[in-house]
């Protein structure tokens, strides 16, 4: 059933739209270029790893599909209200499919990194074989923070543009634009705190060692993603009789 | 996989026991003259909580009709998605032994942008039919809603009482023992009814139990053997159709009670309504 939402939605934004899929490649594409001039050429800061166009692309995708899922998650419930109404499935498929969603079409967009690997001629080492890892982990963080936001809206609509603006706050407050190593180094402790930060990490490992952090770090990370699914499962079920309400 | 809780020993179809829910109304800042009028044209609202179902107790039993008479807004729609646990009880405990569908609002959970086959298998889908089964009744279902045709067809613009008449055929396709019905009991024209009847029958015969809300009188009075009589939040009675239906003539709907309390309390002179 949840396979089926998920294909139907996909379908949909697939044939609703002219180029179709060339659109899931275009948007972070452009974004990625956008963000590489200003920052590589005309500002010519090495906030990041060379090469910098490879890294911005690493960035920008999966902070495309997190704040995508989750901006979209915090919509879920309201938009499937007629459907949540005659629905015998849990609740959570809601925030489930919005999630997954995302997550198909950032794995849609995955060639523009491959074609930011061969325009910069960079082959990655072993520890590629993170990049899994990290997605898992991306999607493991944005259930539990999806649940969490999608029922917090459900009961104060406010929420919904409290969490906008944090996401724009998260997006420079995150390594996307910069690398981790580069910020003074007391500070780095605490950015662990961020999850972005390791899965990012993880994302880029395979290119760059020095993107490597310590155990301490993950595990501190991983801390904060466990607590988040924690929190938004409890969240979520001390709620789910008002989201069914409808108020 | 699914939310609702089902007691397999239970000896009745569905039990409530002391369920209360409370529905939360915004309203729009009415009234209060000049005083107010800032306000009002703010937008202001202001949340209202009140108990729309209080301590019901009552079971139905397998293969049991029974109609659910009220008046419109007091608390049988909550009645019906309550018993198929769509809505969760505030306080109490309602238990059922089976999956009771719940025939409420069905109609707008059809998405105009999907089309015809893809609206079955969602909404089908949505009432615990596993793809497979779908799969299997496609054909069956929309050959009973009179669109084969149009099968492959986006769903768009579709006449409401062919939209009436595909939400009814999927939940009739459902195999399930029990029903929540509100209005849809029949859908169609004059012919298309009496197949909704005949399939109905069939159905009754078999013990699959049924719990109905309707305004028209004639299809309770044809197809229930009992009544509950709901008003003001609370089973008044639990008794035969015929009485319960004159129990409803005498109710004075609410809208109608506040309407004639707000005449009485108008005393304000420059007090204008809201558009």
């Amino acid at each position: 059933m949840l396979r089926m939402l998920v294909l139907r939605d996909l379908q949909k934004t697939y044939t609703k739209l002219r180029l179709g899929y060339l659109w899931t490649l275009l948007e972070p594409l452009g974004m990625s270029i956008v963000l590489w001039l200003v920052f590589s050429v005309l500002l010519s800061r090495n906030i990041g790893q060379q090469p910098y166009a490879l890294f911005i692309t690493i960035g920008i995708l999966p902070w495309w599909w997190f704040t995508k899922g989750i901006a979209q998650s915090t919509r879920s419930f309201k938009r499937n209200a007629n459907a949540l109404r005659i629905s015998l499935l849990p609740t959570q498929i809601w925030v489930l499919r919005v999630v997954l969603v995302s997550m198909i079409e950032f794995i849609f967009s995955l060639p523009i990194i491959v074609l930011a690997m061969i325009l910069t001629r960079t082959v990655p080492g072993p520890l590629i074989l993170l990049f899994p890892v990290a997605i898992f982990v991306q999607f493991l963080l944005m259930y539990g923070l999806g649940l969490l936001v999608a029922s917090g809206v459900a009961v104060i609509p406010d929420l919904a543009r409290i969490v906008r603006i944090v996401m724009r706050a998260l997006f420079y407050l995150s390594p996307v634009l910069y690398s981790i190593t580069k910020i003074p180094e007391y500070i780095q402790p605490f950015a662990s705190v961020n999850p972005m930060v390791a899965i990012l990490g993880l994302y880029r490992v395979g290119f760059w060692s020095a993107e490597i952090e310590t155990a301490w770090h993950y595990a501190l990370s991983f801390g904060v993603i466990i607590m988040i699914i924690v929190i938004g499962f409890l969240v979520f079920k001390r709620l789910e009789s008002r989201i069914l309400k409808g108020s | 996989m699914a939310r609702i809780h089902l007691t397999p020993g239970l000896d009745s179809m569905i039990e409530f026991a002391a369920v209360s829910s409370s529905v939360t109304r915004q309203h729009r800042r009415a009234g209060g003259g000049r005083k107010h009028a800032i306000r009002r044209m703010a937008g202001e609202f202001h949340n209202e909580t009140e108990w729309i179902l209080r301590d019901i107790t009552t079971t139905v039993g397998a293969g049991e009709s029974v109609a659910l008479i009220g008046l419109p807004d007091e608390g049988r729609e909550e009645f019906l998605r309550l018993a198929a646990g769509t809505l969760m009880a505030d306080e109490g405990l309602v238990q059922r032994r089976e999956y009771v569908i719940p025939m409420v609002g069905v109609v707008p959970a059809l998405d105009r942008s999907y089309t015809v086959r893809q609206n079955i298998y969602i909404v089908g889908g949505l009432l615990g039919m596993t793809p497979d089964e779908v799969e299997s009744k496609v054909g069956s279902i929309a050959e009973q809603a009179d669109i084969e045709g149009r099968l492959d067809k986006y769903l768009g613009t579709a006449r409401p009482v062919v939209r009436q008449k595909l939400a009814w055929s999927i939940c009739m396709s459902v195999d399930t023992r029990a029903y929540a019905i509100d209005q849809l009991l029949v859908v169609g024209d004059q012919e298309y009814r009496e197949h909704c009847w005949a399939i109905l029958e069939r159905k009754r015969a078999e013990g699959v139990t049924f719990l109905v809300s309707s305004d028209t009188d004639e299809h309770l009075q044809r197809f229930c053997d009992r009544a509950i009589v709901l008003s003001g939040g609370v089973i008044v009675a639990e008794t035969s159709v015929e009485e319960g239906l004159e129990m409803r003539k005498a109710m004075t709907p609410d809208s109608k009670r506040k309407r004639e309390k707000a005449l009485a309390d108008e005393d304000d002179e420059d007090d204008y309504e809201d558009l």
